[in-house]
């Protein structure tokens, strides 16, 4: 069942086997898009007007009120200069509410509607997507290469395979492709988390999947060019106020609704501590719930939704010291968009692609089991399974007491929960601990033991004898650490090398990792001991297994 | 017909007294013995030896049949013992689906893990629309048709709306509604444990002074405890905390409240007085409390008394909480 796919093999089947074209729904939403953007217009429109009858937060004019409000505290707080003339336009609504009829606020919410919803829809162009399909893989491949001459980078060009490992359940999430529609729902560590997972759908033969990307990564005019043909949507997260989050949502239903595989990151943002996640949004992750019960009530049977969850493992992380420092800075905790960060810089891309990302096995997309949006283990056969592995219907989840498909929102809520606690569990299974976290959390045990405290801010100022660990004893520590993982399965996997090397050989990678890419070396090997160089690193790559028990603590 | 029958796994004193306070409404009920001389008895001559003095309505029926329990009725109340909670809600789960809710009754936290019961029904059966049901309705009073009430807790509000609209007999039994599903479960468990201290406390003839110190100090650290696992403080000076504890420390019926009796009189019973409900709870909170790094002086006390590490006639001094200076 659970299989690992190796690198070759899913090379040798990317040329062999095309996508899965029958499921490729992305193929026809260009001419579909107007219908779909109809569609979600008048779904929002119409609940609005129904709950404005019941006044106060839900009248019209608190409607608008909050996204001019919102709309002006955007562009105040913006740093381009002269949004003076849009600010004008929000003033001006704010004004003109007072005196605004019923039918005049309707003709605003109606156009502010169309507004937000053309700025979020997406687009598909399949000579686009032809062209990145074949050409991106080896190109990629390419840049991710560590040649000293054409020959070699010519050779590098069809060995995309050997840097994305793919491992999991895959014929399960195939077959679920086949009999409905995918929502895939990855762990989010970095921005090249949608580039990695775009290339591992592609080795497995698995469609393209539409997804909603922050808009700031579309200031780059050549990834935007490819995110809006390739079927992105944009998502301005500066944007809070509650319209524009039901257009988002309603959007991401039809979307399933209508077939098209789509793409969460459930964590909502980047892990800046490189912990699992461990609280999920639920907002887009409802979507999977309110689609599925449209279509049992549009009577399509048929019209599943599985959710598949992946985890995107990185032996080491493009932007990892911008994003602990964030987290650790008391101010970065609230700063959830970063636009000026590794990824943003061309240079340590390439660096880090060549540096990292160009050794095998140091990036693994690991599939998990797909789930249905209740939370519920699928079977090969597209079929939810209960815990206990008895088949269950999930009909029956939104049967109400005359066995009727009905609508209740707090119902559908809790089950978003649910789905969302199932998410974690899998995450955590199927999380694959690389030599670099393991090393890393044997030696912040072994340096919080000594300091008598695990709190980083102390552990922070820790210098000299305090951060040095002698080599023999980090590997006697990483040894009995794997011998622990490997006998708890629901805590994670360890990859292969730490199966299959012996454990110096591990460690010995894993600080040769530590020193290569970073600006400053996360340990480095000193006579016989290793001394940690940036503690914050160490603590960040250590914090992808702090669901794991301190040894002797149960 | 199916959404307006309730369904009650166990025939004990407990279920069949709620089936019948609902059933003499005119409700459809339906329970679920896996004895055979018990359903026919019920079925046969609207009697149970269990209550001998009862004659039940003719809506209350009895089955041997979960098959038919699932099929009749959506809303399924399971009251049995907390030894039998996890194989019977297994056979359940056989039976019922997503469709199906399920509350339980039992105030306990369930080994190996200390596990609310409200856990075993989503790990052993396919239904998601679970719940609990706590509170001071004794069977005795649901029986003479005092006043007694409930509160129905669950994270759905369906579930207690239909918990309401399905148990509620006013103003014989009244039923509230919560959504602190793990407060109410933890509360109930809670009271047990502190109906020992409770009995330990009037075994020793303390008076009501130190009665009343023991149990606001008792309620002070439920709320502690349920704040670290993420209930509310407020749930235990309700119906499944304050009003389960006041209930049960007043009466030589109950078990727990026996059980302290005998042990602030030096005994140290080791039959089922040990295996009572409020005991096992003690330990068990002891060990949540461990691991969420609580203080509960009132909790270990009962634990260490229970365990034979510590004299009644001392564990007042070691209830007195020397580290909170605060109330």
């Amino acid at each position: 069942m659970t299989g690992l796919r190796s690198a070759s093999r899913s090379r040798e089947s990317q040329g062999t086997r095309a996508v899965l074209a029958t499921t490729n729904r992305l193929t026809g939403f260009n001419a579909e898009r107007s219908e779909i953007l109809a569609e979600v217009h008048a779904r929002v429109v119409n609940a609005y007007l129904k709950n404005a009858s019941r006044g106060g937060d839900n009248s019209l004019e608190y409607i608008l009120n909050e996204v001019a409000f919102s709309e002006i505290r955007r562009l105040e707080s913006s740093p381009n200069s002269s949004p003076q003339r849009q600010i004008h336009r929000w003033r001006d609504l704010s004004n003109r509410l007072l005196r605004m009829s019923e039918s005049e606020k309707r003709a605003e919410l109606e156009s502010l509607t169309w507004y937000y919803c053309r700025d979020i829809v997406g687009n598909f162009n399949p000579r686009v997507f032809r062209f990145a399909s074949g050409v991106v893989p080896p190109v990629l491949s390419f840049l991710l290469s560590p040649v000293s001459s054409w020959r070699e980078g010519m050779a590098a060009l069809t060995e995309v395979g050997e840097k994305v490992q793919i491992q999991g359940p895959v014929d399960a999430v195939r077959a679920a492709c086949r009999r409905g529609t995918l929502v895939v729902t990855p762990t989010h560590s970095s921005n090249l988390d949608s580039i990695v997972l775009a290339l591992g759908l592609l080795m497995c033969g698995l469609p393209p999947v539409t997804y909603g990307a922050g808009k700031n990564l579309f200031t780059n005019p050549f990834i935007s060019y490819f995110m809006r043909n390739l079927g992105a949507y944009r998502v301005d997260r500066r944007l809070r106020f509650q319209l524009y989050k039901d257009i988002l949502k309603e959007y991401s239903t039809v979307l399933l609704e209508r077939g098209y595989h789509s793409l969460f990151f459930p964590g909502g943002t980047r892990s800046r501590s490189n912990r699992i996640e461990e609280r999920l949004k639920l907002g887009l992750l409802g979507t999977a719930v309110a689609a599925y019960r449209n279509n049992l009530m549009a009577g399509k049977q048929e019209g599943r939704i599985y959710l598949v969850p992946v985890t995107i493992n990185y032996r080491l992380v493009l932007e990892a010291e911008t994003l602990i420092e964030d987290y650790l800075a008391e101010t970065g905790k609230s700063r959830y968009i970063i636009d000026d960060d590794e990824f943003t810089r061309l240079g340590r891309m390439i660096e880090f692609g060549r540096k990292i990302l160009a050794h095998k096995g140091a990036v693994i997309v690991r599939f998990g089991q797909p789930i249905d949006p209740f939370g519920n283990r699928v079977d090969g056969d597209g079929e939810s399974r209960d815990r206990r592995g008895r088949l269950v219907d999930p009909v029956s989840y939104l049967t109400d007491g005359s066995g009727e498909i009905g609508i209740d929102t707090q119902r559908e809520a809790e089950y978003t929960r649910v789905l969302s606690r199932s998410l974690m569990e899998s995450y955590r299974r199927d999380t694959v601990f690389l030599p670099t976290q393991v090393v890393a959390r044997v030696l912040m045990d072994e340096i919080a033991r000594r300091a008598g405290t695990r709190d980083i801010y102390r552990l922070l100022r820790l210098t000299g004898e305090a951060v040095r660990v002698p080599m023999s004893r980090l590997c006697d520590a990483v040894e009995r650490l794997r011998k622990r993982i490997s006998t708890s399965p629901p805590i994670g996997v360890l990859d292969g090398s730490l199966n299959a090397k012996p454990t110096p050989v591990v460690v010995g990678e894993a600080l040769m990792s530590f020193g290569r890419y970073h600006t400053r070396a996360v340990v480095v090997p000193r006579d016989r001991e290793v001394w940690v160089e940036s503690m914050k690193l160490l603590y960040y790559y250590n914090n992808r297994l702090s669901h794991v028990a301190e040894e002797g603590v149960s | 017909m199916r959404q307006n029958k309730v369904a009650i796994v166990g025939a004990g004193r407990f279920g069949l007294a709620l089936a019948h306070r609902i059933a003499s409404a005119g409700r459809a009920v339906v329970v679920w013995s896996q004895k055979t001389a018990v359903v026919e008895e019920i079925n046969r001559d609207h009697r149970c030896s269990r209550l001998p003095d009862v004659a039940f309505a003719p809506s209350l029926s009895a089955t041997g049949d979960p098959e038919e329990l699932a099929r009749d009725a959506r809303f399924i109340v399971v009251a049995v013992s907390a030894a039998a909670v996890r194989e019977r809600v297994r056979q359940l789960g056989e039976v019922i689906n997503g469709s199906h809710m399920l509350v339980h009754a039992l105030g306990v936290l369930v080994s190996p893990g200390d596990i609310r019961v409200s856990r075993i029904l989503a790990e052993e059966t396919p239904a998601l629309r679970v719940g609990a049901l706590a509170g001071p309705a004794l069977w005795s009073d649901l029986l003479a048709g005092s006043f007694a009430s409930l509160v129905v807790a669950s994270h759905f509000d369906e579930v207690t709306r239909e918990g309401r609209r399905l148990l509620g007999v006013p103003p014989a039994l009244r039923v509230y509604r919560g959504s602190d599903l793990a407060g109410v479960e933890l509360a109930a468990a809670l009271a047990g444990a502190f109906t020992v201290a409770v009995g330990m406390s009037d075994g020793l003839g303390m008076g009501p002074g130190p009665r009343s110190v023991l149990i606001t100090r008792a309620l002070a650290e439920a709320a502690r405890l349920g704040d670290a696992y993420g209930a509310e403080a407020r749930t235990f000076t309700g119906l499944a905390g304050l009003g389960n504890l006041l209930v049960r420390a007043q009466s030589e019926q109950w078990r727990d409240y026996r059980l302290g009796l005998a042990l602030a009189r030096g005994e140290t019973p080791d039959g089922p007085e040990m295996a009572s409900e409020g005991a096992q709870a003690a330990f068990a909170a002891v060990r949540l409390a461990e691991r969420h790094s609580v203080r509960v002086p009132v909790l270990h006390a009962v634990s260490a008394v229970l365990a034979g590490r510590l004299e009644p006639a001392k564990a007042a001094n070691a209830i007195a909480d020397t580290v909170a200076a605060e109330e």
